[in-house]
């Protein structure tokens, strides 16, 4: 009787056991390689990750989930992700480190006294309610998990402006006439559409009942303001990433621009120059968070919430610390800084030695101070969130045909 | 040659509805006393309302039809009393000619629902100007039909005429859509009362089965039985046009939505099992409180759906004869 010889060399052959692999899409806020390494190897599982910019991630979360396990962008996309249908609640019980995460995520406001600013502030997004929509009443399950969060601003040559002085600068200085053709924004119509907005009305030219909820009428007002400015040759460009943003600056060719924190650690030439503004108005906030698939279930539902819970556990928050992102459960984070980091990214002190980046660069020059100070104070002066606003759709495509307009460079 | 040609030649519709009324008048077809009302008789003739108001207006000026204390007209004098029975049920005569007639004029029933669901999906894109020839080239009619669909897209509230007598759709804001929930929320729970003694329990049995047997999960099924079953029941005929008007546009944004492939809405169907129960079990007003709250979930709901269109390229999905303003 013949020897079936494949059968035999199956049964020598060693088991061999694919390694589990979760995938996980985002942008480059949260995706970094060294995070993914460091999850690697504290999870015992394969990590795929998959960086999109910021609006081909929302789609593709919200048209293609089966295309990942885990989604990481902010708590503003989710009024589409969610209601895409394409997420499923998380259950805060599973999440060890729940107890800890800070008021900011949880309430809106560092304290009762704060306002909690316009617009979509994760808490408005957090909570699952019983009819499955996402709002601010506490109920056990929630939407996205907060994690990576900052307040953002603009940045100004001082040559231009001068320094702020004590009254600080004003998000009017993104449309001065001072900064005439060499003023850029970002294109992402739930962010770059508020620095106009916030600009348009710290300058008095325009003004909105409520900033991130605003009518046809008022979108319309602040689209008719930018193209006359545009026309006038106020911009020169707009951009897509950090790493676009900072191209422009090395390339001289902006005064006054959307500013992401990253950017200030790459200046290059124009450290000397190009300043992180503090507006007097206060800050366009974000937040960043990670959410569960639909379809995950099982084994890779349980992969899920081990990753979920290993972001809290610090290592990933000192990488944010690096390039300027504050951590849900700081004090986790904090573990695992140097007291140096710690006291410059945190606590707003004078950087006693040279701070590295997530590559390992300078990024802080000893003898230098966090623009706006300690987390307190800049989250305490939160203006805004970014938003998805209810004339979303609407305020999108006009504003998309203003940027294409800019990038065209049409007269 | 060309359909132009053919049609130029035509008599206008209301005078082939006219004359097709007025021969059964005259045959005694069309009893003395029977309540002539215009939406059965163009369903029946295949037309929008228009010409029907035209035709109906003639045979009054010529003395056949009657005015009378009520919706419609009277056939013969106003002082019979009326009968109520539908058109349809009386076989008109209609002479082949006029068959003919109304048969031409009838393509635009068959190409009338994708023109409206076109016209109020494009509508969540922004706003757009209707060019009649451009929408008479694209479904391959004559100029007349397209008119004719054009003008029933109107009596609809899907477009209108702008300043300088343009059609125009859009944009379907967030604000309209809340505005619409706001009108939905003031005059339905108010049919619903109204309907209370005219609602057919059996019907209502029926539906309350389907939801428990989970026959659908699509909620749109049981909206749509909620309206014919529960609202149009209303004994007000102007209170339910402006229902069925204001609901139009909702409906068809949904479908177009859907289209786009969200997912279907548990929580609703959930909601419509509440409202079915409770009107089952004869609790109107309740039912209609449980309406507004019902009806103003739905109205967040869907500004957070309308949300999800910014992420859909316009081109996909806008015809030719619609062009962006």
């Amino acid at each position: 009787m013949p020897i079936d010889l494949s059968v035999e060399h199956k049964l020598a052959a060693p088991p061999r056991v694919k390694r589990r692999t979760l995938r996980i899409i985002g942008t480059d806020v949260t995706l970094l390689e060294s995070v993914r390494q460091m999850a690697m190897a504290d999870l015992q599982f394969d990590i795929e990750y998959e960086s999109l910019d910021f609006l081909t991630c929302q789609r593709r979360a919200a048209t293609h989930p089966e295309h990942y396990d885990i989604y990481e962008q902010c708590f503003h996309n989710l009024d589409i992700v969610w209601h895409w249908g394409a997420l499923q609640p998380i259950d805060t019980q599973r999440i060890t480190e729940w107890g800890n995460i800070g008021d900011l995520s949880k309430l809106g406001g560092v304290s009762k006294y704060m306002r909690q600013g316009y617009g979509d502030a994760p808490v408005r997004k957090l909570y699952v309610q019983p009819d499955g929509v996402i709002g601010q009443q506490p109920m056990r399950y929630i939407s996205m998990l907060p994690t990576a969060h900052n307040v953002d601003s603009f940045g100004f040559d001082r040559r231009v402006f001068g320094d702020e002085g004590p009254e600080g600068s004003s998000w009017a200085w993104l449309l001065d006439k001072r900064a005439k053709g060499r003023i850029a924004i970002v294109d992402e119509p739930a962010i770059g559409f508020f620095d106009a907005a916030l600009a348009a009305e710290a300058s008095g030219d325009l003004s909105f009942v409520d900033i991130c909820n605003m009518t046809v009428d008022e979108i319309d007002n602040l689209m008719a303001l930018l193209e006359t400015l545009r026309q006038q040759g106020f911009f020169c460009d707009s951009w897509k990433s950090a790493q676009d943003a900072e191209a422009l600056l090395h390339a001289e060719k902006v005064a006054a621009q959307s500013m992401w924190s990253p950017s200030y650690g790459n200046l290059g030439p124009m450290e000397e120059h190009f300043v992180e503004s503090v507006p007097r108005e206060g800050y366009r906030a974000w937040h960043g968070g990670a959410s569960l698939a639909r379809h995950l279930t099982g084994t890779k539902l349980g992969m899920a919430y081990e990753y979920l819970n290993w972001w809290l556990t610090g290592k990933a928050g000192a990488v944010m610390a690096r390039q300027g992102y504050y951590m849900t459960v700081p004090e986790n984070t904090r573990q695992y800084l140097t007291e140096d980091e710690w006291d410059y990214w945190y606590d707003g002190q004078i950087a006693r030695s040279d701070l590295v980046g997530t590559s390992g660069q300078t990024v802080v020059r000893k003898g230098r101070r966090r623009a706006g100070g300690a987390y307190h104070q800049r989250v305490s002066r939160i203006a805004l969130w970014n938003t998805v606003m209810d004339e979303y759709n609407y305020a999108a495509r006009a504003w998309n045909r203003f940027i294409s307009a800019v990038r065209e460079g049409k007269p | 040659m060309s359909r132009a040609s053919g049609i130029r030649g035509q008599e206008p519709l209301y005078e082939v509805i006219s004359q097709i009324l007025r021969r059964n008048i005259e045959s005694g077809r069309l009893p003395r006393g029977l309540v002539l009302i215009e939406g059965p008789i163009a369903r029946v003739m295949l037309t929008s309302r228009a010409p029907v108001q035209a035709a109906l207006r003639k045979l009054h000026e010529e003395g056949l039809i009657h005015r009378f204390r009520g919706r419609g007209y009277l056939v013969g004098q106003a002082d019979l009393d009326p009968i109520r029975r539908p058109i349809s049920e009386f076989q008109l005569d209609i002479p082949d000619r006029s068959r003919s007639a109304l048969a031409i004029r009838g393509t635009w029933m068959r190409v009338y629902d994708q023109v409206e669901a076109d016209v109020a999906a494009c509508q969540v894109f922004g706003e757009f100007r209707l060019i009649e020839t451009e929408l008479a080239d694209h479904l391959g009619v004559s100029r007349t039909v397209a008119r004719d669909v054009l003008s029933r897209l109107n009596e609809r509230g899907l477009i209108r005429k702008g300043a300088s007598s343009h059609w125009l759709a859009g944009p379907l804001t967030a604000h309209v859509l809340r505005e619409k929930y706001q009108l939905s929320a003031i005059v339905e729970p108010a049919a619903l009362t109204l309907a209370a003694d005219f609602i057919e329990p059996a019907e209502i049995n029926k539906v309350r089965d389907q939801i428990r047997q989970g026959l659908t999960r699509e909620s749109d099924a049981y909206e749509a039985a909620f309206q014919k079953h529960c609202l149009e029941r209303a004994p007000n005929t102007a209170l339910v046009e402006m229902i069925r008007n204001n609901r139009l546009l909702l409906s068809s944004v949904n479908e177009a939505l859907n289209r786009l492939g969200l997912p279907a809405d548990h929580v609703a169907v959930d909601q419509y099992r509440i409202l079915f129960d409770l009107i089952g079990s004869r609790q109107i007003s309740a039912a209609a409180e449980y309406l507004k709250e019902h009806l103003r979930l739905l109205a967040d709901k869907n500004v957070a759906r309308l949300k999800i269109v910014a992420l859909v390229p316009e081109a996909e999905a806008i015809p030719e004869y619609l062009s962006p303003l």
